[in-house]
């Protein structure tokens, strides 16, 4: 056992080997990634005994591989962000009816803000929606506490279930006990029987199961831990921090307040909301010591088993109470909760929060936005105002942008010059995807018009196509994203004879997630080496008859390439390939030959590189030699010559060929 | 409770700033919570970090620290400084380096970024700033890598000596000498030395600094 200082997820995936979690699998996704890679890492130190720990192609495989192990007895960890769920969905809605034999985790990272996310959905509607129990941790330490307890209630139950923390939780640290060395639980492996095959009348069955089994859940969830009350009273000339003082949730039925200390209004709080209410109450005590105002006790609840609903313990808990405020991130799903109860028991408490408009409706919460609704609320004379300075100078806005050197740029570059110099009537659409390619849709590139979700922008591309024959439709799809679902998409197009250019961004990881390796790459989170997956042999086993390989970072060749392939009738293919520049080492910084410079301002207005700037006064490029790669791309495009790259032979006297006719 | 921001740019450092002043809280028996930025935000974005310390022995719940609450504020560039500003409390130190980062822009016509004259509104609305000559320092060290701990450790420095900060939370709760032994646990061992002498390096010049 030994303190270490570790983020919410190293601490979750630590929590899950010490519950002796045998198989392990996921796919990379922000905020969730880190889970399996600590797993993996514990494995490679010899620290987590008998543990299998993999990066599936997605989601959905992940947990039908998963589903498997659990048949067999393991226990079992799946890992991916909240949109990842949505892919693994049709796996879960029949592994709940089918049930598990091993414990079944899902933990899945849901993500407000949302910070790095396509869509705020919530999982704990997810998991009501599948009738699955889920967990919502305030903190990395309870996130632990609660994956052990998941295990045994999926065991106890035969049912998966979900820890769902957000962003906040998965990237907070603290100094957290852990085992220093972990043994898989064994497992006595597959058993016939007829209950893993799920007809309908085996499913009409399970649903009755499921419905008997979750009131029992509920009911241990109203006497577990994780869902505690408590009063939170203000002492009135107190030196110290009240709310501080008192470390352990008490629980109101073990105390005796005094009666002018009994509550009559209720606050709850899901999730991080909990940790925020806590610093809020302690501000607004502050506030109220400063200006001398009385405060009235009130009775705080966290819940942290959001579905089957805790109705037992909430019903304790609004005993007496006059007005509940309801914080949580994402949807209103306990304020519907205790909506619901005051109808059940016909209980006189008023409910507000989301849905009354007193509460942050979408996005995250923070401390001072809670602060601020439940001074409201409580009719408090105090006022945040003035927490808090706004500096009186313009600060430079820093959106996320494509790395230096990214070979994205080249390829982004070569089909929008492909396409320019094939005509205006070729105008063409730019179907984009999930990765750090989504970065493509920022100027000067501009190449990404669609976004929706895994694997859609080559599907996307076929719809455009099918209304506009004549427009040309390129779908653009990174490696991982490929093999995660890109190949079904190819099929229809092959199938329906969709007319498209498939472009396939090969820089030989998951970028964006912080370099995982893929089936592509043929080696696995754990450092095996296996057979690559070829791209190329896949497109040409589903039928696509075009397939160019290109380095996009050599203009020429990679102009010359999309042009081909988008000439071609019927599904066409570029693979672009070159490496992340996380995955290698910069080579020397371009060098600038002010004599050769037009001034031309090409170089810096059509490329975005973030090592490249113009200088106003002396009308060039000023290159910083901190963040430039040497990546070649400028040189190539430069057609005076003016920028050459010492480690790439030959760059200089090779202009691009198109590049005066990309006016766009 | 102490709380720190750590404001910089993806690769400037910020997290292992933030995990340094986590590991001198707990050799303290202090409650610790940092919040980070990872994902999205560190392609060329800006990225902070948070560090809460329960210095009397109070209990941290949220990683995240309210507007107005932060005792200093650590920029690794000004411009970061001046968004950080938001968290600083009213008394606060906040400490910037001279020299800033150009945010990456194809817009020839954006007018260039002037660092001297963020700081300079800073100064000028009242905000406790300290600058720290990072070229000098950077330079003598042979490298901008350290730049994180140069900045910590400036900030440390300035907030236990100058008698401005005597109400401030950090003030002597964290010894340069913690300071050192925190970074020995934290940093790589080959690059202890390297952290340690860039320690040095900041408390040498110190007192050309107007603290
Ligand atoms: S991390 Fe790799 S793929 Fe992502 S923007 Fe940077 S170079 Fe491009
Ligand atoms: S070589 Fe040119 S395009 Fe490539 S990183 Fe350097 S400045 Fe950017």
């Amino acid at each position: 056992m030994s303190k270490t200082f570790l983020m919410g997820n190293e601490a979750f995936a630590h929590a899950a080997l010490e519950a002796g979690v045998k198989v392990c699998a996921g796919y990379p996704g922000t905020p969730s990634s880190e889970v399996l890679e600590t797993i993996a890492k514990a494995h490679a130190q010899g620290k987590a005994e008998g543990v299998h720990v993999e990066w599936s192609t997605n989601e959905k495989a992940a947990l039908e591989m998963l589903a498997g192990a659990a048949y067999s007895g393991a226990r079992t960890l799946f890992t991916c962000k909240q949109v990842g769920l949505n892919v693994a969905s049709d796996a879960l809605m029949s592994l709940n009816y089918v049930g598990v034999e091993g414990g079944t985790v899902l933990f899945v990272a849901d993500d407000p803000g949302p910070i790095s996310s396509q869509t705020e959905q919530d999982t704990r509607r997810f998991a009501s929606f599948a009738k699955v129990p889920v967990f919502d941790p305030a903190t990395p330490e309870q996130g632990c506490a609660m994956i052990k307890t998941a295990y045994d209630v999926s065991e106890r139950y035969h049912t998966p279930v979900i820890v769902r923390p957000t962003t906040r939780v998965c990237h907070a640290s603290t100094f957290i006990d852990i085992e220093d060395t972990t043994q898989a639980k064994p497992a006595k492996g597959f058993e016939k029987d007829s209950k893993w095959v799920i007809f309908p009348k085996r499913s009409f069955e399970a649903h009755g199961e499921i419905n008997d089994r979750l009131p029992k859940i509920a009911a241990d969830f109203s006497a577990c831990e994780f869902n505690p009350i408590e009063v939170v009273s203000f002492g009135q000339d107190a030196e110290a921090d009240s709310t501080a003082s008192r470390d352990v949730p008490v629980q109101v039925s073990a105390q005796e307040p005094a009666s002018d200390q009994v509550p009559t209004i209720g606050v709850v709080a899901g999730g991080i909301s909990y940790a925020y209410v806590r610093e809020a109450l302690r501000i607004i005590e502050q506030l109220a010591r400063e200006a001398h105002v009385a405060l009235s006790a009130v009775k705080l609840m966290q819940v942290g088993t959001p579905y089957p609903f805790p109705a037992q313990r909430a019903e304790e808990f609004v005993q007496g109470l006059e007005a509940i405020m309801v914080f949580e991130e994402l949807d209103h799903v306990l304020e519907d909760e205790f909506l619901k109860l005051a109808g059940q028991i016909h209980a006189p408490y008023t409910v507000h929060g989301k849905l009354t408009g007193e509460t942050t409706a979408r996005g995250e919460n923070t401390t001072d936005d809670i602060a601020a609704q439940l001074i409201a609320f409580m009719q408090l004379p105090l006022s945040l105002e003035g927490r808090g300075m706004v500096a009186q100078t313009p600060i430079p806005a820093r959106p996320p942008v494509l790395c230096a050197g990214c070979p994205h740029r080249g390829s982004f570059i070569a089909v929008k010059n492909a396409l320019a110099a094939m005509g205006k009537k070729h105008e063409g659409v730019y179907c984009g995807d999930i990765g750090c390619y989504t970065l493509g849709n920022a100027k000067p590139l501009s190449t990404v018009d669609t976004c929706l979700c895994m694997g859609a922008g080559i599907t996307i591309a076929q719809g455009i196509t099918a209304v506009d024959p004549n427009r040309k439709a390129v779908a653009f799809v990174g490696d991982s994203t490929f093999f995660a679902s890109g190949m079904t998409g190819v099929a229809n197009a092959v199938y329906n004879g969709h007319d498209i250019t498939l472009v396939v961004l090969d820089n030989a990881t998951t970028a964006m997630t912080g370099s995982q390796p893929h089936p592509g790459t043929g080696v696995t989170l754990v450092g095996e080496h296996r057979k690559p997956l070829s791209i190329d042999a896949v497109l040409q086993a589903l039928g696509v008859e075009k397939i160019i390989h290109a380095n996009p970072l050599k203009a020429h060749d990679a102009i010359e390439a999309a042009r081909e392939a988008i000439g071609f009738e019927g599904p066409s293919a570029v693979i672009y390939e070159s490496p992340c520049t996380a995955l290698i080492a910069p080579q020397a910084p371009v060098e600038f030959d002010e004599d050769a410079c037009t001034h031309c301002t090409k170089c810096v207005s059509r490329l975005g590189c973030p090592a490249l700037s113009w200088d106003r006064e002396n009308r060039h490029p000023l290159i910083d030699t901190s963040l430039c790669t040497g990546c070649g791309l400028c040189a190539e495009l430069c057609s005076d010559g003016a920028l050459a790259c010492p480690t790439q032979a030959d760059s200089t006297d090779q202009s691009c060929p198109s590049s005066n006719a990309q006016e766009a | 409770m102490i709380s720190v921001s750590i404001a910089g740019i993806g690769g400037q450092g910020n997290v292992l700033a933030a995990k340094i002043l986590a590991q001198a809280a707990k050799t303290k028996g202090w409650q610790v919570r940092t919040a980070e930025t990872i994902g999205m935000a560190q392609r060329g974005g800006d990225v902070i970090s948070h560090v809460r310390m329960g210095n009397n022995h109070e209990e941290v719940y949220a990683p995240l620290p309210a507007k107005g609450s932060v005792d200093v504020v650590i920029a690794l560039e000004p411009g970061e400084g001046a968004r950080a500003l938001p968290y600083l409390k009213e008394n606060g130190l906040l400490v910037v380096p001279q020299s800033g980062i150009a945010p990456s822009t194809a817009d020839l016509k954006a007018d260039p970024y002037n660092p001297a004259a963020v700081i300079d509104a800073l100064a000028a609305q009242g905000v406790a700033v300290s600058v720290v000559d990072d070229q000098a320092l950077c330079d003598a060290l042979g490298t901008r890598k350290a730049l994180n701990i140069m900045m910590l450790a400036h900030a440390i420095n300035v907030v236990n000596a100058d008698p401005r900060f005597e109400h401030n939370e950090l003030r002597n709760a964290i010894s340069m000498d913690e300071l050192r032994e925190a970074i020995v646990a934290c940093v790589k061992e080959k690059f202890v030395t390297m952290n340690l002498t860039a320690v040095d390096l900041v408390l040498q010049s110190a007192k050309v600094y107007k603290i």
